[in-house]
């Protein structure tokens, strides 16, 4: 199985041991997550810059709190490139980079 | 207070999740979850102790949210928790009344609850002044002010009168008359009762201080002035100043305190900068302020200015009716204040209160009555435990009055009955005048014979 691409260092001290708190927030991630990563590649292809903004905006704690940390980065760019409405290249490799990274978080949190 | 209720308006569900959960760490921490704007207004009269409002919600913005919370409880704090991180937005916020700005990251959670906890703080400390303020009120209410007699009574009028407009007040009266309590009992039952009364007693601060005192100095303005200071008239803002003993400034400093009344700007010493002061006046003096403009010791047209609404304090001898009445309260007090059994004022005690001059007026007699109390034998002041010990010469004070020759004649014939047991005879052999003379001013209910 390939290194685990999250880390749940940040719930674990939040959850102060609390397992199900644990499993509550990975149910919440799961539930959510690929869904907003879904409506931010429709944003994408459709060129509906603000929307693509905002919801940037809005997986960008999601993936702060899971610890997902090679997009950490990537998704602070996608959300300012959607604001700034460029829709450019850039953009494209970096949305690229965030899919794949967080089609495999999702597996790895399923299965975990 | 402990107990905080939190609105959380987050429609992030994970964000909102983890929040709730954090906070919920602490049990006095009461956290109800909203994931629309509109949902939170719509609950706002369940009276949160604070918001803590995402800015980017579905329905509304956070500026919008804010604006609306802010116009129905202006008090009511709100923190923004969000993932922007652009200071622009940041500023407006705090400038729109926010109470803090916290941007989602991984320390997010720490600031938050630090900020909770300074919440809680500052409620537990604004109860605790909002008790304070209700006991001062209470303290300072009309019924702290004692009597029932005429002078008194017209006293009263004139506090009401002064109560309900923001003019200034000239109090004028001996000293122990009681002039400090008639500006509190104005200030705490006036409109401006919850900005703060600030009191100067112009006799009690050297007149080299004075001005940095009044107007306050900027850091360097002179030798000593190490840091910023405000004065006592911007302490004062939105309240009231309480000049006591305005006679005995000087005049150099009354020029400046005019042009302040004149304008409503007080400049700081080193400064040129104007600030303006919204201050009601309230001044007091034991000196007949009109006695000293003739005198040249005290401006005309500050005099005028500062006249306002006079209210004169009788002394405590004209008002023979309150003396029992005030020596019973303080007494009372007294006894709560130490715990001490229930102690009452024998009737030759009572006489003694009655006939005295009083030249310390109430605050004489509330010394006489502690010291009185603390003297007295198996319950009961007696006239042995009353102590008068009158600064000056007797002479003085008796003079002072300001009586006629034929009061004085009585005062003097009343207190040579008293003390010798309204003998007649014995009284005008003493005091060489005709029987015919007290029997006649006897019968015309010119003396008193208990």
């Amino acid at each position: 199985m390939a290194d685990r691409v999250y880390d749940l260092i940040q719930l674990e001290e939040l959850s102060g041991g609390d397992q199900d708190f644990i499993n509550m927030m990975v149910d919440t991630f799961l539930e959510h997550t690929p869904g907003q990563l879904e409506e931010l590649i429709k944003a994408q292809a459709s060129n509906d810059m603000v929307t693509f903004g905002a919801i940037s905006h809005k997986i960008k704690p999601n993936i702060d709190m899971f610890g997902i940390k090679k997009i950490i980065q990537d998704i602070r760019d996608l959300e300012q490139l959607g604001k700034a409405g460029q829709n450019n290249s850039e953009l494209q490799t970096k949305l690229a980079n965030v899919q794949a990274e967080l089609t495999i978080a999702f597996e790895q949190l399923r299965q975990r | 207070m402990s107990l905080m209720k939190i609105f959380l308006v987050e429609d992030n569900e994970l964000y909102a999740k983890a929040t709730k959960h954090h906070l919920s760490l602490n049990p006095d921490n009461q956290v109800e979850h909203f994931v629309t704007g509109k949902s939170c207004l719509e609950k706002l009269y369940l009276q949160p102790d604070c918001i803590l409002l995402d800015y980017s919600l579905p329905d509304l913005s956070g500026i919008d949210v804010l604006r609306k919370v802010k116009s129905s409880q202006p008090d009511l704090p709100v923190v923004i928790v969000s993932g922007q991180e652009d200071v622009a937005t940041a500023i407006d916020l705090l400038k729109e009344g926010a109470y803090d700005y916290i941007v989602k990251d991984e320390n997010s959670k720490e600031r938050i609850w630090k900020t909770i906890n300074n919440l809680r703080e500052n409620a537990k400390l604004r109860n605790e002044l909002d008790r304070l303020r209700e006991e001062v009120n209470l303290k300072y209410d009309f019924s702290s002010i004692k009597g029932s007699s005429p002078p008194i009574k017209k006293v009263f009028k004139l506090i009401e009168k002064a109560i309900r407009t923001n003019i200034t007040v000239s109090i004028s009266g001996e000293t122990g008359t009681g002039k400090e309590l008639v500006a509190k009992a104005i200030h705490y039952n006036s409109k401006n009762k919850k900005a703060p009364l600030v009191t100067v007693n112009i006799a009690a601060i050297p007149k080299e201080l004075l001005e940095s005192e009044l107007f306050g100095y900027e850091k360097g303005a002179f030798t000593g002035a190490i840091s910023k200071r405000i004065g006592k008239f911007e302490e004062a803002n939105g309240g009231t100043l309480f000049l006591d003993e305005i006679g005995e400034m000087e005049l150099s400093l009354q020029a400046k305190l005019l042009r302040i009344l004149q304008e409503r700007v007080v400049t700081r010493i080193g400064s040129n900068k104007e600030i303006k002061v919204d201050t009601r006046i309230i001044v007091a003096t034991h000196r007949n302020l009109k006695e000293e403009v003739t005198k040249g010791n005290f401006r005309e047209d500050l005099y005028y200015r500062l006249l306002g609404l006079p209210i004169e304090l009788p002394p405590l001898r004209q008002r023979e009716s309150d003396i029992i009445l005030l020596a019973k309260y303080f007494l009372k007090l007294f006894l709560e204040e130490n715990e001490m059994e229930d102690i009452r004022i024998s009737d030759q005690a009572q006489t003694k209160l009655r006939t005295y001059t009083w030249p310390g007026n109430v605050r004489e007699l509330k010394a006489v009555i502690d010291l009185a109390a603390v003297l007295a034998d198996d319950g009961i002041i007696d006239e042995k435990d009353l102590n008068f010990n009158t600064v000056g010469d007797e002479l003085d004070n008796l003079v002072s009055e300001g009586l006629t020759m034929k009061d004085y004649n009585r005062k003097l014939i009343n207190y040579y009955l008293k003390n010798h047991n309204n003998n007649v005879v014995e009284v005008a052999k003493l005091l060489d005048i005709g029987k015919s003379t007290l029997y006649r001013m006897l019968k015309n209910n010119e003396l008193t014979v208990n």
